[in-house]
C-alpha cells in the first residue's frame, strides 16, 4: 500500500526553545483512518499545522500526497483538506455560500462544484439547511458542515483536528459514522487528532500515542491493547488470611496487589489466563465472594507508555484544558 | 490571484450587508457629524448678528475658508476624508476576527496567494468608502444651507474628488492592515483606532483651516495626508475650474497622496505577507 504521508524526525521548536513536537516519525497508508491520540498540549495540533503547511518545520522531513511539505507547499495545499479545531465555516454566510467560496478558492469548476456540493450535503444530511446562515446551525450541524467543507475540492487527505471536541456522546458517534462514510465512499485518507480514547479505538485503523511531543507507541488499537494493555481480575476472597503468594503462583498472573480482602490480579494478555485462575481458585477450595474482569483498554496502553492516565488528564484539567486549547490556537 | 481576491472581497461585502448595525453606523455616523458638528461649530455663526455682520461672515469665509460659500461646504471635504480614514482603520477587522475564530487557517491552508487575503479586504473597504462618500455628498447637498458646488464643477472634478479619497484611503488601509495582521485581538485594533482617529482629524485641515492653528500644529497638519486630500477636494468643489497656482497646488497634493499611498502599499504588502506566513 502506498504511503500518503511520510514524516521523518519531524520537529517544531517555538521560541525561546520550546519543543512542541520532538523528532516524530510515522507513515500513513493511502485510504486509512490514522489517529494521533494524546492529551492536550501533546503536540497534536502542531503536527497537523506542519503537515498542512501552516507551521514551518524546524527539523526533519515530511511529504504529504507525494509532495515535500517544505518545497511544494501549493501542491500539498491542493492535495489536502483541513478541518481546524475551531470555526471552519463563516457564520455570516449560508452553508451553500461557504461551500461555493471554498470551491472557488480551490478553483473547482462551477458545474462540478454544484453536483459535488449536493452530494456532500446529502452525505451529512444537511441538504435542507444549505440555504440558512451557518450561524443558525446547532453545534452538531456545524461540525458536520465543517467536515464536508474540507472536501469540496476532493482532497486526497483530510485532516481533522479534534473533530468531535465538545460534542455530546450521541452526536459524536454520528460524526464517527460520517467520518467512516467519507473515508470509505469517497476514498479519502483521514488523519485525525483526538484525546478521546473511544474515538481512536473505534474509528482509527492505526493510532499513534503522542505525549510531550513524542510518539510513544504506534500500531492498530487491538495490537496496542494486547501488547501494552493489561487485563485486571479483581477477586474478593474471605478475610483473615493473605492469599497473595498463592494467587501469584497461578498461571497467567503477572502481579498481585491486595487491598483489604480484594486482590487485583494483573493478567497476561489474551490466552487462557482467566480460565487458569478460575481453575486455581477452585482447586484451592476458596469461597470467592466476587470476581470482576477489567478488559484491556487504550487508557491502560496510554498509562503504560506515558506513566499517567489520559482520563485523569482530561477530567482533572477540565478548565485549564479549554484555556490551553485556546492558548495553543491563539499562537497559531 | 485576481479571482481569489474577488471571491474574498465578495465575502466581506456580503458580511457587511448582513450586519445591520455596521451598515446603519456607516451610513448615519458621517451624516450626524456633518449635521451636528457642522452646525454646532460653524465658525461664521459665532459672529453675533449686527448690521454688516453678513459682510464680515463672507469676508471670513473668503479669507480663511478658501472662499467656501458656507461652513458645511468646507466641512464636507473634511468629513469625506474622515469617513474613508475611519473605514480604513476597521478594514482589517475581519482578519483579526478570522484569526481569533480560527477561520484564517482555513484560508491559509488553501492554495491561494497570501496577498489575496489582505487585498480583498482593501478593495472591499475602498468600495464601501466610495459608496458611503457618494451618499455623504448627496446628504450634504440636500441639507438646508449645505454643500454648494462651484458653477464649473463637472464629472472630471468629481473623479478628482474620488481619486483623492481613494489615494488617501489606500495609504491608511495598508498602515492599519499591518496592525490587523499582527493583532491577535479585535480590542487591540479598536484601542489603537479609537485613540488615533480623532487626533488624526484634529491635526489636519479637515475641520478648520490650518492657518488658524498654532505653528507646531499647523506644521503637523501640513504634512498630514488628510489635509492634502481635504484641500484637493475643497479646491475642486469651491473653485470649479482650476488654473494657475491652484492647479499646481492640487497636482502637487495629488502627487503627495500618491506617494503616500505607494510607500504604504510597498511597506504594507511586505509586512502583512510576513505576518501571514507560517508560524
Amino acid at each position: 500500500m502506498s504511503k500518503i504521508i511520510e514524516a521523518n524526525g519531524l520537529t517544531k521548536t517555538y521560541p525561546p526553545g520550546t519543543k512542541a513536537v520532538d523528532h516524530v516519525s510515522f507513515t500513513v497508508d493511502e485510504g486509512e483512518i490514522f489517529g494521533f491520540l494524546g492529551p492536550n498540549g501533546a503536540g497534536k495540533t502542531t503536527t497537523i499545522k506542519m503537515l498542512t503547511t501552516l507551521a514551518s518545520i524546524t527539523e526533519g522531513e515530511c511529504s504529504v500526497g507525494g509532495y515535500d511539505v517544505k518545497t511544494r507547499q501549493d501542491d500539498v495545499r491542493r492535495s489536502i483538506g483541513l478541518v481546524p479545531q475551531d470555526a471552519a465555516i463563516d457564520g455570516d454566510l449560508t452553508g451553500m455560500e461557504n461551500l461555493v467560496l471554498s470551491a472557488r478558492l480551490y478553483k473547482v469548476p462551477d458545474e462540478t462544484m454544484k453536483q459535488r456540493a449536493e452530494e456532500l450535503l446529502g452525505l451529512v444530511g444537511l441538504k435542507d439547511a444549505a440555504g440558512r446562515l451557518a450561524r443558525t446551525y446547532s453545534g452538531g450541524m456545524k461540525k458536520r458542515f465543517e467536515l464536508i467543507s474540507g472536501l469540496i475540492h476532493e482532497p486526497k487527505v483530510l485532516f481533522l483536528d479534534e473533530p468531535t471536541l465538545g460534542l455530546d456522546v450521541q452526536t459524536r458517534m454520528a460524526m464517527w459514522e460520517h467520518i467512516r462514510g467519507i473515508n470509505k465512499d469517497r476514498n479519502v485518507t483521514v488523519f485525525l487528532t483526538t484525546h478521546y480514547l473511544e474515538e481512536a479505538d473505534s474509528l482509527c485503523k492505526r493510532v499513534a500515542i503522542i505525549d510531550h511531543g513524542q510518539v510513544k507507541a504506534l500500531d492498530t488499537p487491538s495490537a496496542l491493547k494486547s501488547r501494552l494493555g493489561r487485563e485486571v481480575l479483581e477477586v474478593e476472597l474471605p478475610e483473615g488470611v493473605d492469599f497473595s503468594a498463592k494467587l501469584s503462583e497461578m498461571g497467567g498472573v503477572r502481579e498481585v496487589t491486595k487491598k483489604g480482602n480484594v486482590y487485583s490480579l494483573r493478567m497476561e494478555n489474551g490466552g487462557r489466563s482467566l480460565q487458569e485462575v478460575s481453575v486455581g481458585l477452585w482447586e484451592l477450595g476458596l469461597k470467592v465472594k466476587d470476581v470482576r474482569l477489567t478488559k484491556s483498554s487504550l487508557d491502560q496502553v496510554f498509562l503504560n507508555v506515558t506513566g499517567r492516565s489520559i482520563r485523569d488528564e482530561v477530567v482533572d484539567n477540565g478548565d485549564s484544558f479549554v484555556a490551553r486549547a485556546r492558548a495553543e490556537r491563539a499562537r497559531g | 490571484m485576481m479571482s481569489e481576491t474577488k471571491e474574498l472581497m465578495v465575502r466581506d461585502l456580503k458580511k457587511w450587508f448582513r450586519s445591520p448595525a455596521w451598515l446603519f453606523a456607516s451610513l448615519v455616523q458621517p451624516i450626524l457629524w456633518l449635521v451636528l458638528f457642522g452646525n454646532a461649530f460653524n465658525p461664521t455663526s459665532m459672529i453675533p448678528s449686527f448690521q454688516g455682520s453678513g459682510a464680515i461672515k463672507s469676508q471670513i469665509l473668503q479669507s480663511t475658508f478658501g472662499g467656501a460659500p458656507n461652513y458645511i461646504t468646507f466641512l464636507t471635504a473634511g468629513m469625506l476624508c474622515f469617513l474613508v480614514v475611519t473605514w480604513a482603520m476597521w478594514a482589517g477587522g475581519p482578519l483579526v476576527t478570522d484569526r481569533s475564530l480560527g477561520y484564517l487557517n482555513k484560508l491559509l491552508v488553501a492554495p491561494i496567494s497570501r496577498t489575496a487575503i489582505t487585498f480583498s479586504l482593501l478593495l472591499s473597504s475602498i468600495l464601501k468608502g466610495i459608496v458611503l462618500s457618494g451618499m455623504l455628498l448627496v446628504v450634504a447637498f440636500v441639507l438646508p444651507g449645505g454643500l454648494t458646488f462651484a458653477s464649473g464643477f463637472g464629472v472630471v472634478d468629481l473623479l478628482g474628488v474620488f481619486a483623492a479619497l481613494v489615494l488617501l484611503s489606500v495609504g491608511f488601509l495598508w498602515l492599519f492592515m499591518i496592525l490587523s495582521v499582527r493583532a491577535r485581538k479585535f480590542e487591540t485594533l479598536a484601542a489603537i483606532g479609537s485613540t488615533l482617529g480623532l487626533p488624526l482629524l484634529f491635526a489636519s485641515s479637515a475641520l478648520l483651516p490650518t492657518a488658524s492653528m498654532p505653528g507646531w500644529l499647523s506644521t503637523i497638519a501640513g504634512v498630514n495626508p488628510i489635509s492634502k486630500a481635504a484641500d484637493i477636494i475643497r479646491y475642486l468643489i469651491v473653485q470649479g475650474t482650476l488654473s494657475g497656482a491652484i492647479l499646481s497646488t492640487v497636482v502637487f497634493d495629488l502627487a503627495y497622496l500618491a506617494a503616500f499611498a505607494l510607500v504604504c502599499t510597498l511597506f504594507g504588502v511586505y509586512t502583512s505577507n510576513r505576518g501571514l506566513r507560517m508560524e
